[in-house]
């Protein structure tokens, strides 16, 4: 028997893996080289995406792994986009302790919303975390002693180790958590996590008789996907440097939840596409006279149509038949 | 010996008594059949043997310790391993992927390990990938283990289901229907294979299946089930030339 199982040892096309880091490595690069040709809007944008693809990424495990949907997202950026200003600006920590710190408390938000999600499924699950979002979004409202209400927050430049992190200085921060944060998203997917994931989006009932407890992985993947975007959101604060609760609406859930179906739901690539396509293409848009919204409405109704694999399905599809 | 102890097990739902009673033991290295026609609440006692379904009455037991109160993933943590009549399956998956997965328990590394993927997840995942890769070989269908889950013939998943619950370190074995959709060549293949996992490994298998041939050369004991009830208990050539079992199950078969 162990002879044969020698034989079947790489059940994978190795292939497939040497792709991947290449494509990361040239993504890198790439992403290393971008400020020297880019002026300073070009250099928001690009930071938008890598802020916007991280939030995906977390989501990613969330909905494309577990199959939970949350339209809550946009409240766990906007929380941890208050909690990191608020420690910078009004508790006087540093910038980088204030977003981990930040992203620990929603974290912990992310946890509790996971428990009345547990009893939950589909569009009731879409529904409640709609609930969850519209209520942290009135909390950060109604506490204007703390938030400022609905006047917002006016940032200034945040500084790590004494010096001030400018435009270009964000930029290779938010390029540091999104490699970091890709680098972990890729790790729990194709580790017993992100099995234990599928399984459950599959069949709540197989992932039991598999021993795995259903309730406790969702919880991870709620509190998991909180961080990411709290994170994110602890980079925006810092990217725009106004914050107010007008900025974390339902339309955000919905954009993040559309940036990862874009992209492909379920492939770390296609979080990063989703991303990608949703900040830049309406740019390229800006052009079209009087109707930017409606191409991109039916640029997204084609790509549904066209690609239900999503940008990431198209591209993997490309690329196994130039391989052959 | 291991024993598993279905002791005076009952299932209401709503008016309905689904189980009423129902006693009898499984012990390790032995193959039992559980037959009785369609809505005897066979799969209904695979359900609460496997904690799907909480008895309303009584309680199952595996050498002393009470199953009954127990979530389902804390019974396969106790070694007992079900096999559903339609696989459930990881569609987007890979056969070898789909059977990582029932190495969940056997993974020991937390979250943030795994989050960096450190030595000991790369070390405790190659040896998952043995044990899939053995398993494979053992089901004969090794020659799949790259290809995707939605493009395996039925045969196939089933086999597959099998083998997560044999990559669980069972101890007893619950197959609902297994032969189910197989051809005659799966079925003899898998015939062998579970004898060879009693021989082997001392599992006990709860074999629920309605085909009389099969069932009555694999098992050392059938229990019978009719509107709930355990009707007959003991070797297969005693039991199916019971008249009660005649009247309620086979009389069914041939009327039909």
């Amino acid at each position: 028997m162990s002879a044969a199982a020698d034989i079947i040892r790489v059940p994978k096309a190795p292939t497939s893996a040497g792709w991947g880091a290449a494509l990361v490595a040239l993504g890198l690069l790439l992403a290393c080289a971008a400020p020297l040709g880019l002026n300073g809007y070009g250099l928001y944008l690009l930071t938008l995406t890598e802020i916007f693809a991280l939030v995906a990424l977390g989501l990613n495990l969330l909905t494309g792994y577990a199959g939970q949907i949350s339209l809550c997202h946009a409240s766990f950026f906007g929380v941890g986009a208050y909690a990191t200003a608020i420690l910078t600006q009004k508790a006087g920590l540093p910038y980088l302790l204030s977003l981990v710190a930040g992203a620990l408390f929603t974290t912990a938000i992310g946890a509790l919303v996971a428990l009345p999600a547990l009893r939950l499924k589909n569009i009731y699950l879409a529904i409640a975390t709609l609930g969850f979002g519209v209520v942290l979004q009135k909390i950060i409202f109604e506490w204007r002693s703390l938030t400022g209400g609905g006047g917002g927050l006016a940032l200034t430049a945040p500084h790590i180790a004494g010096y001030e992190l400018g435009a270009t200085g964000l930029y290779y921060l938010t390029l540091a958590f999104l490699t970091v944060g890709l680098f972990g998203a890729w790790n729990v997917s194709r580790g017993r996590t992100g099995r234990a994931l599928l399984v459950i989006k599959e069949s709540e009932i197989a992932a039991g008789s598999l021993g795995i407890n259903a309730a406790r992985y969702k919880v991870t993947a709620f509190a998991f996907s909180a961080f990411y975007a709290a994170i994110a959101g602890g980079l925006f604060a810092y990217l725009v440097r106004y914050i107010n609760p007008e900025s974390f609406s339902v339309g955000l859930s919905i954009s993040f939840l559309s940036m990862m179906v874009i992209g492909g739901l379920g492939t770390i690539g296609g979080s990063i596409l989703g991303a990608v396509f949703y900040v830049i293409v309406p740019e390229l848009l800006r052009g079209i006279k009087d109707a930017p919204g409606l191409v991109f409405g039916l640029l997204l109704v084609t790509v549904m149509v066209f690609m239900p694999q999503g940008l990431w399905g198209m591209v993997r599809r490309l690329a196994r038949r130039s391989a052959r | 010996m291991t024993r598993l102890v279905i002791e005076d097990v009952s299932v209401d739902f709503g008016g309905i008594h689904a189980l009423k009673d129902v006693t009898f033991s499984l012990e390790s290295g032995s193959i039992v059949g559980l037959i009785g026609p369609n809505g005897a609440g066979k799969s209904t006692l695979l359900n609460c043997i496997s904690g799907i379904t909480r008895p309303t009455r009584g309680r199952v037991q595996l050498d002393g310790t009470v199953l009954s109160a127990m979530s389902s993933a804390a019974v396969a943590r106790h070694g007992i391993g079900r096999v559903f009549q339609h696989p459930e399956l990881v569609g987007d998956l890979s056969v070898h992927d789909n059977l990582l997965i029932a190495c969940h328990r056997s993974l020991d590394y937390g979250l943030v390990s795994e989050l960096l993927r450190l030595p000991t997840v790369r070390q405790q995942e190659r040896a998952a990938a043995d044990k899939v890769a053995s398993v494979l070989s053992r089901l004969g269908i090794a020659d799949s283990a790259g290809t995707s889950v939605r493009s395996l013939p039925y045969g196939h998943r089933k086999l597959l289901d099998l083998g997560r619950a044999l990559l669980m370190d069972i101890r007893f074995l619950l197959l609902d229907e297994p032969i189910a959709g197989l051809n005659d060549s799966e079925i003899a293949r898998l015939g062998e294979i579970l004898l060879g996992l009693r021989q082997e490994f001392g599992l006990g298998i709860l074999v629920v299946e309605h085909n009389m041939p099969f069932v009555s050369r694999l098992c050392d004991r059938l229990v019978v089930l009719d509107l709930g009830q355990l009707i007959a208990n003991g070797p297969p050539a005693a039991v199916l030339s019971d008249a009660r079992v005649m009247s309620s199950y086979l009389g069914e078969v041939a009327d039909a």
